[in-house]
């Protein structure tokens, strides 16, 4: 086939262009340390790419939700322990006065204290995490009970607070006024007395009166209110343990999520590196040559 | 008897002409090396006219002549490179403009479609966590900002696009046209020089040159016909450009295509008056390929429907954004979606059924729509002004008739929520209970429904988008790179016969250089032959 020296040139210049092209693409790669810089150049893995990002984002939010989640369980549970601090003690001041060996001033010193112990047991009904009441279901923005024990607002199970820990999965992160002082009843309306809180009064009662009686009948009183709120609390810390693994898995989740992502659209730099070397070697190789093979003609030779 | 005294000097000359021909030649060629679509001439070169001998002793040889300048040129190669450099001008506007809308959705990236919706959903679950605090509301409102003025920024760069491609439109018209004027100038000057008999080599590469121009902007057929018989014998040949079938260029005669605004849009999507191609007569065009289509496709092209073409261009991912953001839209605000995969719309909490912050007992649902569209004035709409679309039907309000006004240019939040997000954001299930999420959890489960539209949930809807473009830009890569290999190789061949090569028109001019100067040398001889005869005989 007959060859022309516009031909050569044509043909070292495609070719180059060509060899060029790769060596600006694996330049690119490493430089972006990505595989793709449009959805284009691989489809599936842009694809992938986003699938996987929404994957991580929404892992991160979960674990968000998670420790939110803990804070607010950490601060329920610590209430319970100091509500149950409480009736034990009234409970030890009540077995004390009932052992019939107490004079009118010892009782009276005892009632003293059984107030100031109902006082904070209304205390920590009404309890705050970040500016809202944790046993006021729904109604975070008011407090549950008064001085007296009265419930404030309309409060029922039916209003429990679910974080969304996972795909398709929630946890009710609180513990419903209802539940815990209401001596695990459904729900209670706004006006009528706690539970528990009246226990209380019973007991101020029966010490004004000197009643042993009615003591007795306080003190097994105290024992179910102390029943309830230890059922209360062991689920409560059974919640808790759940978010605990909940939270180690979304961990693992997350590193998993992130190397996937990673392999997907990340590109290996020591592969890049050692195909950008390749591509020079073939790119400097053809220019020399073709510089070496375009130039001579016969004009060169003749005189 | 012999022949006459000064013959052989008559031959010497014939051949002294004949090889100042060549050299000229060989001049001519090298001097165009590079002129773009030159085709190498070489000389037809015979022996002239032998002489019969009166005594019967055989021809006597007169000479050489030049009888022509021929072109190398096959005219076959040419019509195949016509024929493929038109695929290699449409794919390689399309690869060019692909490119330049996936560069404008950005995805995938930091700052792209996925990772706006990612940080809405994530400011919903944050707002889950803490539904009473201003903050977290604030939060959501930037957040929904953020995901409507994304939408509103892409289709304003997609009108831009549509816009730029409209001019470049009528530029490539006038180009058209403009290339069909020069070249029936040409062909009136070949076929007036042509009448006479002889090649018009240069003319012809000129013309050539300039179709296979026309060739990558348009498809052609370029063709000679024969319209009769000259005076002289041969065919009368007049060059024909067509395109479709009908003339652009016959003989003298240029029709021209002209562009007229449209004054109906072909699709909803589009910017108003866009150019139509047609024929100057007002005939159909039929752009079949070339660069004039791809940019006909990217700028029309809406996968076929309202009778554009089957392209995926501009209209097409304008269309599925508007689509997103209507179907978004309803879903956020009113709860209408297929919950459960059985094709029939059902209704579940919306943001319309949530209450107001501030809401106390007693108060209806807040019936705020969360997005809405901008006004004509920019401004982000009310929510009962939006609502007002829908009719008062106790039935239910018009659902098509209100979201079907929203774009994705116009998609906004309404004046409602950003005038005040503390209060008007509605994700309470009930009056006056500020830690209720009720509406909000059925607002987050929306995130993952896969029946909320036909390819998924919104994540796999934006997907799908995304691998289209993908796809259709590695095709349109593919596609170039397969046409530029063609239209290099069938180059090359017509390279290899019409290209001058500089070793063969050298050998050419030693070859001439010699005969030249045995021709003088001939004449040399003869001058001193004639001298003997003249001077040295006689007195």
């Amino acid at each position: 086939m007959r060859i022309t020296n516009n031909m050569l040139i044509e043909n070292m210049l495609s070719n180059l262009n060509r060899n060029l092209a790769r060596v600006s693409r694996h330049q690119n790669q490493l430089s972006t340390g990505k595989k793709i810089s449009l959805p284009s150049d691989d489809p599936i893995i842009a694809s992938r790419a986003l699938k996987l990002r929404t994957d991580v984002a929404e892992i991160e939010q979960f674990k968000r939700n998670v420790n939110d989640a803990m804070s607010w369980m950490e601060i329920t549970e610590t209430t319970l322990k100091q509500i149950g601090d409480v009736l034990h003690r009234a409970r030890e001041l009540t077995v004390d006065a009932a052992n019939g060996t107490k004079t009118q001033e010892d009782m009276e010193k005892v009632k003293v204290e059984i107030m100031q112990l109902k006082t904070q047991m209304t205390h920590l009904a009404n309890t705050t995490y970040s500016g809202r009441y944790i046993f006021s279901g729904f109604k975070t923005d008011k407090p549950l009970m008064d001085e007296d024990g009265v419930f404030q607002i309309d409060i029922s199970n039916a209003e429990r607070i679910f974080y969304e820990i996972g795909i398709g999965d929630d946890m009710d992160i609180n513990v419903t006024g209802s539940d815990l002082f209401h001596n695990g009843s459904n729900s209670a309306a706004a006006g009528t007395k706690s539970s528990l809180i009246e226990t209380f009064d019973e007991l101020i009662s029966a010490l004004e009166l000197e009643d042993e009686e009615a003591l007795s009948a306080a003190l097994d009183r105290i024992d179910v209110d102390i029943d309830n709120v230890l059922r209360v609390r062991s689920a409560v810390g059974a919640r808790m343990n759940r978010l605990e693994l909940t939270a180690n898995r979304l961990d693992d989740d997350l590193i998993n999520f992130t190397k996937l992502m990673s392999k997907n659209e990340d590109v290996d730099i020591a592969e890049a590196i050692m195909h950008l070397m390749n591509e020079m070697n073939v790119y400097n190789a053809s220019l020399s040559v073709g510089s070496k093979v375009i130039q001579p003609t016969l004009v060169d030779f003749l005189d | 008897m012999s022949s006459s005294t000064f013959f052989g000097l008559d031959i010497a000359t014939r051949g002294l002409y004949t090889a100042q021909r060549g050299l000229t030649n060989v001049n001519h060629n090298i001097d165009n090396i590079n002129t773009p679509g030159y085709s190498r001439q070489v000389l037809e070169q015979r022996a002239s006219r032998p002489v019969l001998m009166a005594s019967g002793s055989g021809m006597l040889g007169t000479g050489s002549e030049v009888v022509a300048v021929n072109r190398m040129r096959d005219e076959y190669l040419d019509t195949k490179y016509r024929s493929e450099a038109q695929y290699l001008g449409e794919w390689y506007v399309k690869y060019t403009l692909l490119e330049e809308l996936q560069v404008m959705y950005n995805e995938p990236s930091d700052s792209g479609f996925n990772t706006v919706l990612n940080e809405f959903y994530n400011s919903l679950q944050q707002l889950s966590t803490d539904p009473s605090s201003p903050a977290a509301r604030a939060a959501l409102k930037e957040r929904a900002m953020m995901l409507t003025k994304y939408f509103n920024s892409v289709a304003n760069h997609f009108e831009y696009l549509q816009n730029d491609i409209n001019e470049i439109i009528y530029a490539k018209v006038q180009e058209i046209n403009s290339l069909a004027d020069q070249i029936s100038k040409l062909n009136m000057q070949i076929y007036n020089y042509e009448v006479t008999g002889n090649a018009a080599n240069d003319l012809r590469d000129q013309r050539g040159n300039l179709v296979d121009k026309l060739s990558q902007l348009i498809n052609i057929d370029a063709y000679e016909v024969s319209y009769g018989k000259l005076p002289n014998g041969k065919d009368d040949m007049r060059f024909v450009v067509a395109i479709s079938g009908k003339a652009l260029v016959d003989h003298n005669n240029v029709y021209h295509l002209a562009v007229t605004q449209r004054e109906n849009k072909l699709n909803e999507q589009d910017i108003p008056n866009l150019y139509e191609v047609s024929w100057a007569d007002g005939n159909k065009l039929a752009v079949k390929s070339g660069e004039l289509k791809g940019y006909l496709d990217i700028r029309d092209g809406n996968d076929g429907l309202n009778g554009s073409s089957d392209f995926r261009g501009i209209p097409y991912y304008m269309r599925k954004m508007d689509d997103f953001v209507r179907v978004f839209a309803r879903t956020f605000n009113e709860g209408i979606i297929d919950i459960n995969g059985d094709g029939v719309l059902d209704k579940v909490a919306g943001h319309v059924d949530g209450y107001k912050l501030n809401s106390v007992e007693g108060d209806p649902a807040s019936g705020i729509r969360f997005f809405t569209m901008l006004d004509q004035y920019g401004n982000p709409m009310s929510s009962a002004e939006f609502a007002e679309a829908g009719g008062s039907d106790p039935g239910g309000p018009d659902y098509d008739a209100m979201y079907s006004r929203i774009t994705a240019k116009n998609f906004s939040i309404s004046l409602d929520i950003y005038d005040d997000p503390t209060n008007n954001i509605c994700i309470s299930g009930a009056a006056e209970q500020v830690g209720n999420i009720d509406v909000l959890r059925s607002l987050i489960d929306l995130r993952h429904n896969t029946y909320m539209f036909n390819e998924g949930s919104p994540e796999d809807y934006i997907k799908t988008i995304i691998s289209c473009m993908g796809v259709d830009g590695q095709l349109a890569s593919h596609y170039l790179d397969n046409q530029t290999v063609l239209t290099k190789q069938i180059d090359n061949r017509r390279e290899s016969i019409s290209g001058v090569s500089v070793n063969e028109e050298m050998g050419n001019l030693v070859r001439y250089q010699h005969a030249y100067k045995a021709a003088a040398k001939m004449i040399q001889t003869y001058s001193e032959i004639l001298d003997i005869l003249v001077n040295r005989l006689g007195i």
